[in-house]
């Protein structure tokens, strides 16, 4: 497990990118999280976990162009790096395999 | 990076926030506020901030130098223990220290409150920013006037040929009538307007149609509370109300049809009303009374109560308009002597600015403004002195503690903020208090007489969220100023020093210093009290002066009827009432008719104001006469006036010679009545205006002035009843019922004359408790520090004075020793305090005034005499505390 370690948060930031795929900077995925899982996100916790990412390899980051609306700023696209594409194909592996395992009548609530 | 338009809030992120994140977060904050265009100004200002300060989290932030973390946390929280328990530690100081804090305190809060109220007057109209009111300067009364009305014909005009007008609505004065219901008498008050009313203005409409509320005659639109009022219910729609209405010099019938209900105008709208009576119901000519013109829609001159208001379109420029203006009034111009010139005043000037006469609403001047923050500005320096003072003065005591700090590895600043947060710590306790004492002076600022308008009752003062955040700010504020030497001081000092040899600091930097705070401190103090004494004189001046009536022992009683002689035969009837006597004005308050007169000849004209008198009136009211004699008959109704009295400036102006001379000349007089009259008297000259005030008492000052007759029993005028004894409240009793029983419909109205004539001079009255009552915190504030610095001299020189007293000195020579640098300062202070304190008085003060009352040897030392003795006094009560004490039980413990 160790190599591909990521928590709740962290996934659901990776995933995010990776929806996003060429528009993936700071206000548009918390935006988007915010209105497809209808969650708030802070702009702190966010950014904590992008930089984590990053660090540990799972995303990359590259400034685009400057556009007008941000003041002459550019932005900062963040990329999901195969390391990251794996790691979110493991935690995937594992969810799936633990839901095969659940028997059927764990979920069965009718006379519980 | 464009450096030219960053603001505030970037350049704060720059400083604080991590390099390698800025231009994300410097760009996320323009999209953010891209976003937020759409939202209404206040929220777009709140959300962009709490954006910016969204961005400033432990993430974001730099890395402080050092092994410093960016929690600072523990720091301040040391600091917050210390600084309480140095407050605790030392209960005489800091009393004396939140004391004086808290009461200068009051009057900050009080101006903040002042502050935030007028800034707010007429907030509520939507585009408050593009209504403006048009203003007239024209030739009047032998000057150039200024005046916040405007001519029906301008204001007309203007919004039906100038584009660029949204909507435009003129305004008139003049509804007020006494309304009879099951209750009793109601008043009634209100305005005359056009039908955009309510699209200039966003006054809010309950009930009633806004398109066509005040089309046509005979509608009136009345606020909520006047409609429970008269009817009882707010569904009032189509219901008539029928009322006499007198305002403007006239009375008319008014019989409307009530075609909307409001809610009442808020408090700080400049415009206060109970109902509004469309325009065109004044097109009806009035019942009977003067003042009213059939053509005053189209009449340029026509000033007087009326008022255009002007919505422009955001593209419109003012200027524009008011160059279309001059083209309107051109050709009227053309054939005047002094040209009418008219102007837009925006909306947030109309509250403060003190530069338009005969304007509407309440006014609170700019001027008047300024007055009462300098004076609260040196309550509160002299407050933040004493912090600094005693704080300095205590310094030893506290070196220890610093040197002890700096050694564990303090830095300069940290000692410097731990100053400073132990005043602004102390501040917030005084605010507190503060609070409480300015919840105390509330009432009776709110109900002193406001100079430039029925009262401060324009004002609420009441306290909310947002003020209590001007107040922490403030207090804040209060904190920096009054901890800033101190910390600076204290900061600077080496613990090296410190622990080696104490006394070489003893040459302390600070000491300079302090003595000159105290200085000023107490030469405000000084000042202070100068100025209030002297103010105080002027009024007294004035109350006393002699106009050269009679008006001791007059109560003024105002007729509303036909049924003068009716009421005489009845107060005839009592035994206290001496004489009686008719006029239609008060003499000697600044109300008079004006007129236009020239001799017989016709040769010179000249403006005289007038008052109509009976034939009883000279006599009653003692008016000396030079030459000829008083009215002899009562003026029947139907007969013309025939003669007239003049006094000295009036025959000056006109050139009648002598008063022997001049009586029994001829002389035209043209008001709203026309007639030749004769002079049958001269009169000397008398005051018939404030005499303190520039003005209009400039304008009536050494103007000639006249009396003529008054009609014998016309339905509106005064009447004079000349009394004995001293039962006063009997009196007025006796004579309201006389009046009840002759007029049950309107309300008794009397006033003592000489009430009357001190209400002329409330301004000087207001300004005296005003400056007296500041002068009052400012010498409490610097007596208490005057105490904690002769308590602290006493103490830290217990030992000194022990050694003094066992070698043989006297408690007076030690008084005198103690004491000596004290009353060195209250004298130098003094020094500076007089002449500067008499240069204001006599430059600014009293500087407007047209007789100035001298200013004496008493008043003038008045104020160093009182600083010197309490502060002599207080001195002298610790000093002889300490110099009365035996000395062995001082030195034994050496």
């Amino acid at each position: 497990m160790g190599k591909y370690s990521i928590g709740e948060f962290e996934e659901v930031i990776l995933l995010t990118v990776a929806v996003l795929y060429e528009n993936a900077y700071g206000i548009s995925i918390k935006e988007d999280i915010e209105k497809r899982l209808g969650r708030k996100v802070s702009v702190g916790a966010m950014r904590t976990a992008l930089s984590r990412l990053e660090k540990k390899g799972f995303l990359k980051s590259e400034f685009g162009e400057a556009s007008a609306v941000r003041g002459g700023k550019r932005k900062r696209y963040f990329k999901v790096t195969p390391h990251g594409k794996k790691a979110l194909e493991k935690v995937m592996e594992d969810r799936s395999k633990l839901w095969e395992a659940i028997p059927s009548m764990a979920f069965d609530f009718k006379f519980a | 990076m464009n450096r030219e338009k960053r603001n505030f809030s970037e350049w704060l992120l720059e400083q604080l926030c991590r390099e390698e994140y800025l231009e994300e977060i410097l760009g996320d904050l323009g999209e953010y506020k891209e976003e937020l265009s759409s939202k209404p100004k206040w929220q777009r200002k709140v959300l962009y901030w709490f954006h910016v300060v969204n961005f400033l989290k432990p993430w974001s932030l730099k890395k402080f130098e050092g092994s410093q973390k960016l929690n600072q946390y523990g720091m301040f929280k040391n600091y917050f223990k210390t600084s309480l328990r140095s407050i605790k530690s030392n209960g005489l100081f800091s009393s004396i220290n939140i004391v004086g804090l808290a009461i200068s305190m009051s009057v900050g809060i009080l101006m903040i409150l002042l502050l935030s109220e007028l800034n707010s007057f007429d907030d509520f109209h939507e585009d408050k920013e593009n209504i403006y009111r048009v203003t007239s300067n024209k030739f009047m009364y032998g000057q150039e006037l200024d005046m916040g009305s405007a001519s029906y014909f301008v204001g007309d005009e203007v919004s039906r040929r100038v584009p660029g007008i949204e909507s435009s609505v003129i305004i008139r004065e003049g509804v007020s009538a006494d309304i009879g219901v099951d209750a009793g008498l109601i008043h009634l008050s209100g305005l005359y307007s056009t039908p955009d009313f309510f699209e200039v203005f966003s006054f809010k409409l309950k009930q009633g149609n806004p398109e066509t509320i005040l089309d046509g005659p005979n509608k009136i639109v009345l606020t909520s509370s006047i409609a429970m009022k008269l009817f009882g219910t707010e569904e009032v729609i189509g219901r008539t109300l029928d009322f006499q209405s007198t305002g403007g010099w006239q009375t008319r019938q008014i019989n409307a049809v009530v075609a909307g209900v409001m809610e009442d105008p808020p408090k700080n709208s400049h415009l206060q009303f109970e109902s509004i009576v469309s325009m065109d119901t004044y097109d009806q000519p009035a019942t009977s009374g003067t003042g009213w013109d059939a053509n005053y829609r189209t009449d340029p001159q026509d000033f007087q109560g009326n008022y255009a208001y002007l919505k422009l379109k955001d593209s419109t420029s003012p200027k524009d308009v008011e160059s279309s203006m001059a083209e309107i009034v051109e050709s009227y111009n053309a054939a005047q002597d002094h040209a009418v010139t008219h102007l837009l005043q925006p909306m947030d000037t109309f509250v403060t600015s003190d530069k338009y006469e005969n304007d509407l609403g309440p006014r609170f001047s700019q001027s008047q403004l300024n007055v009462m923050l300098v004076l609260a500005l040196v309550v509160l320096l002299s407050a933040c002195f004493n912090y600094t003072n005693l704080s300095l003065a205590r310094w030893l005591r506290r070196s220890k503690e610093i040197g002890i700090r700096k050694v564990s590895g303090a830095r300069r600043g940290q000692v410097f903020t731990q100053f400073i947060v132990e005043a602004v710590m102390l501040s917030l306790l005084a605010l507190v208090v503060g609070i409480g004492i300015f919840l105390l002076i509330r009432p009776g600022f709110l109900n002193m007489p406001n100079p430039a308008s029925s009262g401060h009752s324009m004002f609420s003062l009441d306290i909310g969220l947002r003020q209590v955040l001007y107040f922490i700010a403030f207090t804040f504020g209060i904190g920096l100023v009054a901890g800033f030497m101190p910390a600076y001081f204290l900061s600077k000092l080496k613990s090296t020093v410190i622990f080696s040899d104490a006394s070489k600091v003893k040459v302390f930097a600070g000491l300079n210093f302090r003595k000159v705070l105290s200085v000023l401190q107490f030469a405000l103090s000084i000042g202070l009290i100068m100025c209030a004494i002297m103010v105080n004189k002027q009024y007294q001046f004035a109350l006393n002066y002699d106009i050269g009536l009679d008006t001791e022992n007059i109560v003024n009683v105002k007729i509303k009827g036909d049924y003068q002689e009716l009421l005489e035969n009845e107060y005839a009837k009592l035994s206290d009432v001496v004489e009686m006597s008719t006029s239609m004005m008060t003499m000697g308050t600044g109300s008079a008719e004006l007129a236009m007169i020239q001799p017989e000849d016709k040769s010179s004209q000249s403006i005289i104001f007038w008052n109509g008198i009976d034939h009883r009136y000279i006599e009653m009211h003692n008016v000396e006469l030079l030459a000829g004699q008083g009215f002899l008959n009562p003026l029947v109704n139907g007969q013309d006036r025939e003669q007239i009295i003049l006094n000295e400036h009036a025959l000056e102006a006109l050139n009648l010679g002598s008063p022997e001379e001049a009586i029994g000349k001829f002389v035209h007089m043209r008001g709203f009545w026309r007639a030749k009259l004769q002079v049958v008297g001269v009169a000397k000259n008398f005051v018939n205006t404030s005499i303190n005030t520039l003005g209009q008492g400039e304008i009536m000052m050494n103007k000639g002035f006249g009396f003529v007759q008054r009609v014998h029993s016309e339905t509106s005028g005064l009447l004079g009843v000349k009394f004995r004894g001293n039962d006063l409240v009997g009196l007025m009793r006796e004579l309201e019922a006389g009046f009840k029983l002759h007029d049950p419909e309107h309300n008794f109205e009397a006033e003592f004359y000489s009430d009357e004539i001190a209400d002329t001079y409330a301004a000087q009255k207001t300004a005296f408790t005003l400056i007296s009552f500041l002068a009052f915190l400012a010498i409490s504030i610097s007596v208490l520090g005057l105490l904690g610095m002769a308590v602290f001299t006493t103490e830290s020189r217990m030992k000194e004075i022990s050694v003094r007293k066992v070698l043989g000195a006297g408690i007076k020579q030690l008084m005198f020793v103690l004491s000596k640098s004290f009353i060195w300062m209250i004298l130098v202070s003094g020094a500076i305090a007089i002449p500067s304190a008499y240069y204001v008085v006599d430059k600014e003060l009293l500087a407007s005034y047209n007789y100035k009352v001298d200013i004496g040897l008493v008043e003038f030392l008045s104020g160093f005499v009182i600083v010197l003795f309490i502060g002599v006094s207080s001195i002298i009560w610790q000093i002889r505390k300490a110099a009365v004490q035996n000395p062995a039980d001082l030195l034994r413990n050496e």
